[in-house]
């Protein structure tokens, strides 16, 4: 078992470290990064904008590349956040609130200093976990029979609903939607059009990419437009980049705490990787001998939560990579562009293809490690970038998008639709519903079909089929659980409390 | 949709309300668009089972939002923009339209100055530049860089002499990059 997890390291860093490979996973860092920083450009954005970029490259450098971007996004989103006080995403909200008192005080060097150093620290113990757990959970998933699969992925839908914001019946709603969304398109089994509405450029079903470019990237900008937010870039010097030997004894305890719970939260279907930095925060909070620091510019309240950040962003892979499932609405972009270089993410990946599996695997360490050698230096480049003015971010953004979309498939009728998504994905956040659920459910839908006729034809029509195996009597069992402890008041009232921090 | 900003909350939640009407809408849609595929049975579901299943769930849930909204108090409905919207998926629109037939350098430019119009903050002049650099730019960078299909000047805009000149430097530029490799290597 050691043996085999080194062995398959050292295949995987023979792969990672060939001088394409580095190159690539350098020029996704570095470009994910760019994209990244910009205000109200989150991971989803930033992937669906760029992955055109990776379109003639080889499958393996392609993952390498797409996997930097993911990283680079991520700790974008965080400089973000110290220096402009906007989070790019839900996971780096909880790094505005003393990320940005310590940029502030002329500290955000060491803010985004310890943030780079935690992740890299959370991102080399992920890479371990996922090497170590890859193997068995692959194992498993070959006992996994459809019935299951449906019960999997019900519970992560489940898990969505609960970590959704706002209410519970409108997340199921949104999710609802997302799964019917999936259903257009061609019947696979039946070869008949479902509701296509007689439109033969949506035979093929709606593309992830463009749903998600219309809900995460346009809808985005309207709500940037609309709320004339002051932004907050930090005026004050950056100062030093290296933490002293003070910040780093307050923040060790924290990152490690961090990176466990982040890494065990990142393994949750259902986006369990968004709760880790709120966790992280919360514990080191109640910890703290001193509480009344947090929100003043304590450097546990960014060490600890965005290596938890880091950590779940990386475990989210194993879900997608040992059992198929995508945990959350980037990894589902993910399946998109694997499936666009004719890779099928589940257990069958790391047989078949080994080289592709353990080499993308270590090439996010790699990743982080450059994250931590470019970035930093690179910091006066990003405070500058914040700087020019959103009248002019938004219609470069905007060009970009029309640019990638358009040469996913070389099809102007995709752009057409991304702006129909997009005035779509406006009227869902108008309604107070949250496009996030609804993508993942989308993503989910065809799975859960897929797998529930399967399971259905095996059983011979009887429902019993999902009650009789234990695993997915269990799973679903679980799945109730969680939905029911979610409108349970008590509970309800905890949830509200997390998410109000954020707010 | 034409409220007043900043209402507080009321009796009835409108948000609730008009967010209930926009899942039945969503719903009718979806039944509409999947009333005529099979249902089948049990042991060979149809294709239209799930559509349906799934259309009469979100019409479900769009009635209980409803009646959530009309009984308990909540949000009323935020605001909704007109400008923003029209010009940005404007923009992306233009873009749809004309990348085909001009190319980018002249969707480019539309889809730039389109976007920049929903903000009152945009200066003429400053926007023309940068359109103009910024479709030059991404040119560059995905029709040279990474070779992607995208038309960039189908219709000849651009004068032939400064196409030849951009050549004749590309392959200047090469020649002096494999000398200095040459010299380099040997």
């Amino acid at each position: 078992m050691t043996f085999d997890l080194i062995s398959n390291l050292a295949l995987g860093l023979a792969v990672a470290l060939t001088l394409k490979n580095l190159w690539l996973c350098f020029l996704g860092c570095l470009i994910g990064t760019l994209i990244g920083v910009l205000p109200g450009v989150g991971p989803i954005a930033t992937i669906t904008m760029l992955l055109p970029i990776t379109f003639g490259i080889d499958p393996v450098g392609a993952l390498i590349m797409l996997a930097g971007i993911y990283y680079g996004a991520q700790y974008g989103g965080s400089t973000t956040a110290i220096l402009v006080n906007i989070p790019g995403e839900a996971t780096s909200v909880v790094t505005t609130l003393d990320g940005h008192q310590m940029a502030k005080q002329g500290r955000a060097g060491v803010a985004l200093g310890i943030a780079a150093i935690g992740s890299f620290i959370a991102g080399c113990v992920a890479t371990v976990i996922i090497a170590a757990l890859a193997a068995p959970l692959t194992a498993m998933a070959l006992l996994f029979g459809p019935a299951d699969y449906f019960a999997l992925m019900v519970l992560g839908l489940m898990f969505a609903v609960v970590l959704a914001r706002g209410s519970v019946p409108k997340a199921i709603a949104i999710i609802l939607v997302g799964i019917l969304l999936s259903t257009v398109g061609t019947d696979l089994e039946s070869g008949e059009e479902r509701l296509t509405f007689g439109w033969s450029e949506i035979s093929d079903g709606l593309d992830v990419a463009v749903l998600a470019m219309g809900l995460f990237g346009f809808a985005e900008i309207l709500r940037n437009l609309e709320v004339t937010q002051a932004r907050d870039v930090v005026r004050a010097a950056i100062g030093n980049l290296l933490p002293n030997r003070q910040d780093f004894a307050q923040s060790a305890a924290p990152i490690a705490r961090g990176t466990l719970i982040g890494a065990i939260l990142g393994l949750l279907p259902g986006n369990g990787a968004v709760l880790g930095p709120f966790a992280s925060y919360t514990i080191e909070k109640k910890l703290a001998d001193d509480p009344s620091r947090f929100g003043r510019g304590a450097i546990e309240g960014v060490a600890g939560p965005e290596s938890a950040n880091n950590a779940g962003a990386q475990t989210a892979f194993i879900p997608l990579l040992a059992l198929g499932i995508p945990p959350n609405a980037v990894m589902a972009l993910m399946v998109g562009a694997m499936t666009i270089h004719g890779i099928v993410p589940g257990p069958q990946i790391m047989t078949k293809q080994p080289n592709l599996f353990w080499g993308m695997i270590t090439s996010m360490w790699i990743g982080n490690l450059m994250l931590l050698v470019i970035n930093l230096p690179l910091i006066g480049l990003w405070v500058r970038f914040l700087k020019v003015p959103y009248r002019l971010m938004f219609p470069a953004i905007i060009l970009l998008c029309c640019i990638g979309i358009y040469s996913i498939n070389n099809s102007p009728v995709e752009v057409l639709m991304t702006a129909g998504f997009g005035l779509f994905g406006y009227a869902v956040v108008k309604f107070g519903f949250e496009p996030a659920p609804m993508l993942l459910g989308f993503v989910l839908g065809r799975l859960m079909e897929e797998k529930l006729r399967q399971a259905l034809v095996i059983s011979r029509g009887s429902f019993m089929t999902f009650v009789d195996r234990p695993l997915s009597a269990g799973l679903l069992l679980l799945s109730l659980i969680t939905i029911v402890l979610a409108v349970l008041p008590a509970i309800r009232k905890g949830r509200e409390e997390v998410f109000q921090e954020a707010d | 949709m034409s409220q007043a900003p900043h209402r507080g909350p009321s009796r009835r939640s409108a948000i609730d309300i008009a967010g209930g009407l926009f899942l039945l809408v969503i719903a009718a849609v979806g039944y509409i668009g999947g009333f005529s595929l099979p249902v089948g049975h049990l042991s060979g579901i149809g294709s239209g089972l799930l559509p349906k299943t799934l259309a009469v769930l979100v019409a479900a849930f769009g009635i209980l939002l409803i009646l959530q909204g009309l009984i308990g108090p909540g949000p009323a409905l935020e605001r909704w923009a007109i400008r923003g919207p029209f010009f940005v998926l404007g923009a992306v629109v233009l873009f749809a339209v004309t990348i085909r037939w001009g190319g980018l350098i002249i969707a480019g430019p539309l889809a730039v100055v389109m976007s920049a119009l929903a903000s009152d903050e945009t200066r003429p002049t400053e926007i023309a530049i940068f359109a103009v650099a910024l479709t030059l730019l991404s040119g560059l960078m995905f029709k040279e860089l990474l070779n992607l299909p995208i038309p960039f000047d189908p219709l000849g805009l651009i004068p032939s002499f400064v196409a030849q000149a951009y050549i004749a430097a590309k392959a200047a530029l090469a020649g002096l990059f494999t000398a200095l490799k040459g010299a380099v290597t040997s």
